[in-house]
């Protein structure tokens, strides 16, 4: 993997508060994408904003591969300018929330931004057009961006920042403010892009992010938490999971209180099973006992899910005896089961436990 | 490749000003401001007369200012009035860019702060010479007709010394766009500053004899003949001086925070 982008020992303090970043070293391979990943607040958009030459960091370096060799592509990039040179002309972004002048119409929005990053006239018009029809506002490219919704000006402002043909595209949670069709339309977009440029994006949505990207740099607290391909994290911490769900009482609660009072029996039922799974059984004498067993050595732990008291995750070790195990004893103990599913940790679950296990 | 973007810069600050009609609104006001005050010299004993509140058979005599004291009159009014209306107009001419966001995405680009810093300078720069010379063409057209000819000599070299004192006026407020957050403040600043450096020039006309602030002095002491020549010249470049340092500043300024959403 020939890398294009190094940053090493990033940190970065406002004021006198605590550090929005602590040593933040990264890679970015050349021709990958990758998903910046974290909880709000984690430090995304002040790494983003480094980056991007917006910010200046209070201590570390930025390297792009080979400046001098690209600097021809754009203006500006001549004599070493800080840490790294400038390296604006490499890089296209979209801010979280692109803003732009309400008086310009889209189309002269986008040649204005062309034509900032040394393109003639007529190439600016030409690529401006052909941009715009890429990103789905192709109609609306003579209308004045007032008027504009703010799924079109987040598309607009994809293509402003598509516009010089960057080497790295850096996205600030691109799709966050979209509708289901928006984001869709735009993942599509990114997925082609992907093939033409370096990418890194910053999201919140972890489906986005395994839908997209090869690598995955997870951030908490201004640190990278985790970072790596994303394949060989997921095999690193995949884990066979079942879920389980069982039928929810509480939907017929409105009719008596007194005669709920029975109903949650399934519910206890349900949890007292789930604990006999994992813990080592007390009464070892109890007829079950071998089947308990059975399950200590497979199944590894389980969490109910903290929305739903009626479902339930079963972490496992060996995904066919665990099915057959939890089959047998659902039937054994009548639970009202509505859902089981076999399958893998997603990339939420690793999510969720590198960031609450900092 | 430097010029053309500049170029490309300054287009867009004047399409601004077109678009958002100040280069219509502001020399409007100047222009009407301009002729006013020669307007109301000349009837100032009519309006007096009419306003009614005078004693039955009271004589006033005001006499009648000559052609060279109603323009100095004039620019006296446009270095309060016209200063004010100029900073209000410029005011956001950064902080607003900035605190909307749209410097974070123009501003990544490959252009230089100086750059855009200058572009949107000379657009300020366009506008004051296009209403000042509306408000002073106004001003001039009215003492014309209703006094007397000034020289074109005087009143030429009284539009420029103004301009640029406008203009440095303009620069202020430029600068403080860029280095406070709110345009109000800015104004305010700007304002401030310019008050100051009139104020403390005329207080010590010797000490400060090569300030900015002696400018508007020398554009009224154009039409007084009795003036010498107060370092004209100097002064001028003096101004132009602090010009290009508020600029630079203002670039500095900008470049340490290009953009506000950054925490």
């Amino acid at each position: 993997m020939e890398k294009l982008l190094e940053v090493q020992g990033l940190s970065k303090q406002f004021g006198s508060s605590a550090k929005a970043l602590q040593d933040v070293s990264f890679k970015l391979g050349e021709g990958r994408c990758t998903a910046l990943l974290g909880p709000n607040g984690a430090g995304k958009t002040t790494t983003i904003r480094i980056l991007t030459g917006l910010l200046k960091p209070s201590s570390g370096s930025i390297r792009f591969r080979d400046v001098q060799q690209v600097a021809r592509a754009g203006a500006g990039a001549g004599a070493g300018m800080g840490a790294g040179g400038d390296h604006r002309a490499l890089i296209g972004y979209l801010p979280q929330t692109p803003a732009f002048h309400g008086w310009m119409s889209g189309l002269e929005f986008a040649q204005y931004a062309a034509e900032l990053c040394g393109m003639g006239r007529r190439e600016a018009a030409q690529r401006s057009v052909e941009l715009l029809e890429r990103v789905g506002i192709g109609a609306a490219g003579k209308r004045r961006i007032a008027g504009y919704s703010g799924g079109m000006k987040q598309r607009l402002g994809l293509a402003q920042a598509l516009i010089h043909r960057p080497k790295l595209l850096i996205l600030d949670e691109p799709v966050s403010a979209l509708d289901p069709i928006g984001r869709r339309e735009v993942m599509e977009l990114l997925g082609e892009l992907k093939r033409e440029m370096t990418i890194l994006f910053s999201t919140h949505v972890l489906h986005d992010a395994e839908e997209l990207c090869d690598d995955v740099l997870i951030m908490e607290s201004g640190r990278i938490a985790l970072q790596g391909a994303l394949s060989e994290i997921r095999a690193a911490n995949r884990e066979s999971v079942l879920l389980l769900e069982i039928e929810n009482e509480n939907v017929n609660e409105n009719e008596n209180e007194n005669e709920n009072a029975g109903q949650p029996a399934a519910r206890e039922a349900f949890v007292q099973w789930l604990q006999s799974l994992v813990a080592p059984s007390v009464s070892p004498a109890r007829s079950t006992a071998p089947a308990v067993t059975a399950a200590n050595s497979c199944i590894i732990r389980y969490e109910l899910d903290p929305l739903n008291s009626c479902a339930a995750k079963l972490i496992v070790r060996d995904i066919g005896e665990a099915r057959r195990i939890v089959l047998e004893q659902l039937l054994a103990r009548n639970l009202p089961v509505t859902k089981l599913e076999i399958g893998y940790s997603t990339l939420e679950d690793l999510f969720l436990k590198v960031v609450k296990h900092k | 490749m430097r010029m053309r973007q500049w170029l490309v810069l300054y287009r867009k600050e004047q399409l601004e000003l077109l678009r958002s009609y100040k280069l219509l609104w502001v020399p409007l006001v100047f222009i009407l401001y301009g002729a006013m005050q020669p307007v109301m010299s000349y009837f100032l004993p009519d309006i007096i007369a009419h306003a009614g509140n005078l004693p039955p058979g009271a004589v006033i005599t005001i006499p009648k200012p000559t052609a060279s004291e109603v323009m100095a009159q004039t620019l006296q009014q446009f270095n309060t009035i016209g200063i004010l209306i100029l900073s209000l107009s410029v005011m956001g001419i950064i902080s607003a860019e900035r605190s909307s966001g749209l410097t974070s995405m123009i501003l990544v680009k490959p252009i230089s702060y100086l750059s855009f810093v200058t572009a949107k300078w000379a657009a300020m720069a366009v506008l004051v010479l296009i209403a000042f010379a509306g408000g002073f063409g106004g001003a001039l057209y009215y003492t014309t007709a209703l006094f007397d000819a000034v020289g074109w000599q005087h009143s030429l070299s009284a539009y420029l010394l103004f301009s640029l004192w406008l203009c440095l006026a303009g620069s202020l407020t430029l600068f403080f766009s860029s280095w406070l957050r709110s345009g109000a403040a800015a104004a305010a600043c700007a304002l401030g500053v310019a008050a100051l450096l009139a104020l403390t020039s005329s207080a010590f006309p010797d000490a400060l004899a090569y300030s900015p602030g002696v400018l508007p002095h020398l554009a009224y002491s154009q039409y007084d003949a009795a003036a010498g020549d107060n370092h004209t010249l100097a002064v001028v470049a003096i101004t132009l001086v602090s010009m290009l340092a508020l600029l630079a500043a203002a670039s500095a300024v900008l470049r340490k925070r290009p953009s506000l959403d950054a925490i």
